[in-house]
């Protein structure tokens, strides 16, 4: 299963590095002569309606999505297990604190405040990843919060404090190391929703603007010809469904791995 | 006389691709009607196991019965249809009644569920029947136990409520999977008892399988040892216990702690003259439970004033059942937990005026070892690396001498030195107690406190590790304070013992004084529940003792709003 | 009935929640660069029409004054007019809340008709061929986004086959039925694929739980045992799960409207946001919050009734 998941990651990291070399046309060019041809040899995926290879498309999608899990997952990580660790760790009002800020966050859905503050900074990417830091992060520091909690009564924490081991010793050489277990699993799954999160909002038209080719740009792009040229559509979107069974099925892997449940 | 139940030459094997190990090998053992059987062995020697067999309840697919043949009343039941028999004929109770009884039903609708399988009793009369299964069992009020859950109960309760359960279907043959091994001994007695009252009043023939051999010896007529998965020995107990014949069964024997005759605990030492190295006066926590925002908040009084103190050198017993307060003592004394009142002064230092001071002193000269041998090492780390951060922490041992002392720390604890290399889980339980004894004695403590440090191990461990704390108290001159709710240990290792009961003292002394001629009731009833290994000094009181069971459930009146 | 006296205490314990989110709400408009008048108003606002909201929203006191006079407005049930619909923003949002709750109703329904079947095959199977196709299935319907997923469920069911209308809502309850069975699906097929994971992992474990097996050492068949003992423990936590999963899903709304042209809250923040008509996506925004801290509370006291051991 582990094998699975990486050889899937691994494949769309190669795709998104070596597209310049191996996608067959401009993603973005457009070309008067091909519109809405159906997969062929020449266009394996087809053309859309302004003749650009849907093939070269989601190949370049590729290096736009995977950044986007990527960044949009490790800004919330870092934010997220830090004020986790400390919360879980000092308890008292630092705590008391952030688990009301974690609430009211938590409060609204994570895609209308994901929305509302890109409607502050106004659409693009850049507002996404602000976005993504700004509202990701609770789950991070809920999960490792948590953790830290369960750890810091176990025997080891405790012969670890009885030793007059300093504070930060015991925070990031005893407890940290054994909670970060279970949040890479989170890891996993939350690069999912990141992943959708992401073409979602390109999708709204809020996030990668046109005519960057980006999975969830190109499936708004061809939402008007959907009874003419489904092959616009499937395409971008098996890449999305791929590179998150890819996330997912990695994550199930680490989970049984590591013994941890979500 | 043919035996009500018979296991003849049964194996189970475990497959698993290439791997294929006998789990079981060739077991042979009768029940007969109305007897109590024991069967007695450390873990991993199959005792579970084969009682689940028997059931049908292999725990998982990768098992299969080999060879041999169960047969109840001469009729084979391994292949025969086992419904018909599961429940109704033989009934199974569990060690942990927490998680056997189903938290999101009633304990009534669970006796109802058997009682309208097995005996087509619903409505009203299903009812009624298990409200009166209730109170043979025990329960003070059993209509108001009928439409209860079970985590409104005590432990002990919840397992009178698994018997009442498995009684519902009125089987022959009980099992009894270590129904006592979670409970505190006065309630052990008490289930026990039970056990032994329904054997006589209902002719029931129980099996009942245990890790201590104590609970074998007062309850049961014959023994099965088992180890490894064979049965290594099985006869009538007396018989078996006056002169074991198998070398196995002799070690079991001699691991057992014994209460009556007892070797010499450790000499008791001039204790009079010496400065005490802790003073504990008055001592008091309290913990916040419950409550919250606009709730009542509660107040749960773990500690309620306990004063007491240790001079140099001494070995001290602390002894309680669960909720007396002495692990929340342990912690306090450490400077773990705080105070909520009173005073601890370890060295000339006071935790309370001066404690930064005082920390300092009890971080390099105690150490503490604790109960669950995985859990109190770090599972990152290995062995050795657990051992040179001390070492480096404690900054007495010069870097490159760091080592060679792990080499000596771990000879020590009689562990090899190769063991360095390994993470704790892929040692035993008993080799990981070791290495949490290295890293206490890595401090070069003149105090070691051990909190239940050998509850979770079996017997024979039990037993080196004791012997291990005997000898390092020697030759080192430690100062030990061993808490423990097996008071049998207690008596063989400490020369002073003290009992602690919600969060009180209640009798301090010499051990072998209050072991002798306890000055309190309670000390007493405590003494008197040890089920030892002597069938002949049977286990006294317990049966006035229903109410506290109920109650401990409990606290209840411990808390104090404020 | 002491356990469920949580019910009448937990506005109360709500109100730092409801705090933090009559902030938030408050702040998002604030942050927006420029005039907050202009902001709210529009380019085109009159110089009276300024003077109004500058004295409705005391916009020229201190920050802490506006929030003052916001809470003041949001407890007179005033929210501000919509720049383009030239209306209440509160009879706005009560004129797009049905679809919108239709639509997650409809989600709910058909993700319980689907997951509960599928994790009990498959707990039941587990290891077997059933069992690993369920298990596929629900894995890769972790990634199915539901913008796709909703266009591709047109592409088979209305432009295909034309079972089924496209988009929009529809005038009478048999259409308004009809236009939410897409939609839901879409919801239902995403959210499902979770639920389905989560259940068939409680009801594996409670197969092999210490609960089954004293079940079965009195002799219940396995189906009483799967049925009574299993699924009720089974679908505790799965019941927080779906509450952690509401704002998920209400958010998920969002899209599945834009796809299928629902005129739900959801479309209507989209729009707003593109239109700069940010009285609305404040509103919205604050109408979602509130729904969300309303289904947890509703969850919360499923799971007191489901879970006699807690207490809240």
């Amino acid at each position: 299963m582990l094998a699975g998941g990486l050889a899937i990651l691994g494949g769309f990291v190669a795709l998104a590095l070596l597209a310049p070399l191996i996608a067959p046309f401009d993603p973005i060019l457009q070309n008067p002569e091909a519109k809405l041809l159906p997969p062929s040899w020449a266009h394996p995926f087809g053309t859309d309606n302004f003749g650009r290879d849907v093939f070269s498309r989601v190949l370049w999608g590729a290096r736009i999505d995977l950044q986007i899990a990527v960044l949009g997952v490790v800004f919330p990580f870092l934010i997220g297990t830090g004020a986790g660790t400390v919360a879980g760790f000092f308890g008292g009002w630092v705590d008391a604190v952030l688990m009301r800020i974690i609430d009211v966050v938590l409060a609204f859905p994570f895609l209308v405040l994901m929305l509302s503050i890109i409607a502050i900074l106004g659409p693009g990417l850049a507002s996404f990843y602000i976005a993504m830091a700004l509202v990701g992060w609770v789950s991070y520091a809920r999960l490792i919060r948590a953790q830290i909690l369960v750890l810091k009564s176990q025997d080891f924490a405790v012969a670890a404090a009885s030793l007059g081991f300093s504070r930060l010793r015991i925070m990031f050489r005893h407890l940290l190391p054994n909670a970060l277990a279970g949040s890479l699993v989170f890891v996993m799954s939350d690069a999912v929703l990141v992943l959708l999160n992401g073409a979602s909002i390109s999708y709204l038209g809020l996030g990668v603007q046109p005519p960057v080719a980006e999975w969830g740009v190109m499936v708004a792009e061809a939402q008007g010809f959907i009874s003419q040229a489904w092959w616009i559509t499937l395409f971008p979107g098996l890449a999305i469904v791929t590179l998150a069974f890819g996330f997912s099925l990695t994550g199930d892997a680490l989970a049984d791995l590591m013994g941890v449940h979500e | 006389m043919t035996p009500l139940l018979e296991i003849c030459n049964l194996s189970v094997a475990f497959r698993d691709g290439d791997e294929n190990r006998l789990l079981l090998d060739g077991i042979t053992v009768g029940l007969g009607q109305g007897e109590i059987l024991g069967l007695v062995g450390e873990s991993g020697s199959g005792k579970s196991l084969l009682c689940r067999t028997v059931m049908g309840l292999l725990p998982s697919r990768r098992l299969r019965v080999t060879a041999g043949a169960v047969r109840l009343e001469g009729r084979d039941i391994l292949n025969d249809d086992i419904a018909a028999i599961r429940g109704r004929r033989i009934g199974m109770i569990f060690q942990n009644p927490t998680s056997h009884l189903d938290p999101v039903m009633t304990i009534g609708r669970q006796i109802c569920e058997g009682l309208g399988r097995h005996r087509g009793l619903t409505g009203a009369a299903a009812r009624a029947e298990a409200v009166d299964l209730l109170a043979q069992v025990g329960f003070p009020d059993p209509a108001e136990a009928f439409s209860s859950y079970a985590h409104r109960f005590s432990g002990g309760m919840r397992q009178r409520a698994m018997i009442a359960v498995a009684l519902a279907c009125e089987p022959e043959i009980l099992i009894a999977d270590e129904p006592t091994t979670a409970l505190d001994v006065t309630i052990q007695a008490q289930i026990l008892r039970l056990l032994m009252d329904l054997r006589d009043r209902r002719g029931l023939s129980i099996i009942l399988i245990t890790h201590d051999l104590g609970v074998v010896a007062q309850t049961c007529d014959r023994i099965a040892v088992m180890r490894r998965g064979q049965l290594v020995e099985v006869g009538e107990k007396r018989a078996l216990l006056a002169a074991p014949a198998h070398a196995y069964t002799r070690q079991l024997v001699a691991s057992h702690p014994l209460l009556s005759h007892a070797e010499a605990a450790l000499p008791r030492h001039d204790a009079d003259g010496a400065e005490p190295l802790f003073d504990v006066r008055g001592l008091e926590v309290a913990f916040p439970r419950g409550g919250g925002f606009l709730r009542p908040r509660r107040v749960f009084r773990a500690l309620k004033g306990v004063s007491f103190s240790v001079r140099p050198g001494e070995t001290v017993g602390i002894v309680g059942e669960s909720g007396s307060g002495k692990s929340t003592f342990a912690r306090t004394i450490m400077g773990l937990t705080r105070a909520t009142a009173g005073d601890v002064v370890f060295a000339g230092h006071s935790l309370r005026s001066g404690r930064a001071a005082a920390l300092k002193a009890l971080r390099s000269e105690v150490a503490m070892v604790f109960q669950d041998p995985f859990n109190s090492l770090n599972p990152r780390m290995t062995i050795g690396q657990t051992l040179a951060e001390v070492l480096r922490d404690q900054g007495e041992t010069p870097h490159d001498r760091i080592p060679g002392r792990i080499g000596e720390l771990l000879d020590m604890v009689g562990l090899e030195r190769a063991l360095a290399d390994r993470r704790p889980r892929s040692l035993s339980g008993g080799q990981c107690q070791r290495a949490g004894i290295a890293r206490a004695l890595a401090v070069n403590p003149k105090v070691i406190v051990a909190d239940e440090c050998v509850a979770a191990l079996d017997v024979t461990i039990q037993a080196q590790i004791v012997a291990l704390f005997r000898d390092l108290a020697e030759q080192q001159g430690l100062t030990l304070l061993f808490i423990a709710h097996d008071l049998a240990i207690v008596r063989n290792l400490c020369e002073r013992v003290v009992v602690m009961h919600h969060g009180e003292i209640v009798e301090d002394g010499p051990s072998a004084e209050v072991f002798a001629r306890p000055a309190r009731a309670y000390t007493a009833e405590l003494i008197a529940a040890i089920p030892d290994i002597d069938p002949d000094r049977p286990m006294g009181g317990a049966r006035t003792n229903d109410k506290n069971d109920t109650n401990a459930n409990n606290a209840n009146k411990e808390e104090l709003a404020t | 009935m002491h356990r469920y006296r949580f019910i009448l205490l937990r506005p109360l314990q709500l109100v730092p929640v409801l705090f933090g989110i009559s902030v938030i709400t408050f702040v998002l408009v604030r942050l927006i660069p420029g005039d907050p008048a202009r902001v709210l108003l529009g380019a085109r606002a009159t110089p009276s029409a300024i003077a109004n909201i500058r004295a409705q929203y005391g916009l020229d006191d201190p920050i802490w004054v506006q929030y003052l006079f916001f809470l003041k407005n949001l407890a007179q049930g005033e929210m501000g007019k919509s720049v383009v619909y030239k209306i209440d923003v509160l009879r706005l949002i009560a004129t797009r809340i049905e679809p919108t709750l239709a639509l997650v109703v409809a989600g709910v329904v058909l993700t319980l008709i689907i997951a509960v079947p599928f994790a009990a095959l498959s707990a039941r199977r587990q290891g077997r061929a059933a069992d690993q196709a369920v298990r596929l299935v629900s894995t890769a319907g972790l990634g199915f986004p539901a913008f796709w997923l909703g266009t591709m469920l047109i592409l088979l069911f209305s432009v295909r086959l034309d079972w089924l209308p496209v988009a929009g809502y529809g005038e009478t309850f048999s259409e308004r039925f009809q236009h939410m069975v897409l939609p839901g699906l879409t919801i239902a097929l995403s959210l499902s694929a979770i639920i389905t994971r989560s259940l068939r992992a409680g009801m594996i474990a409670g197969l092999s739980s210490d609960v089954a097996t004293a079940a079965r050492a009195r002799g219940m068949p396995e189906g009483v045992v799967f049925w009574r003992h299993v699924v009720p423990n089974a679908v505790v936590p799965t019941v927080n799960l779906l509450a952690v999963n509401i704002g998920w899903l209400i958010g998920g709304t969002v899209v599945v409207e834009s796809v299928f042209a629902v005129p739900g809250l959801g479309q209507l923040m989209v729009r707003a946001i593109f239109s700069r008509d940010y009285m609305v996506v404040q509103g919205v925004a604050l109408a979602f919050a509130l729904a969300t801290v309303l289904t947890n509370f509703l969850a919360d006291i499923l799971t007191v009734a489901l879970d006699p051991r807690v207490e809240m």
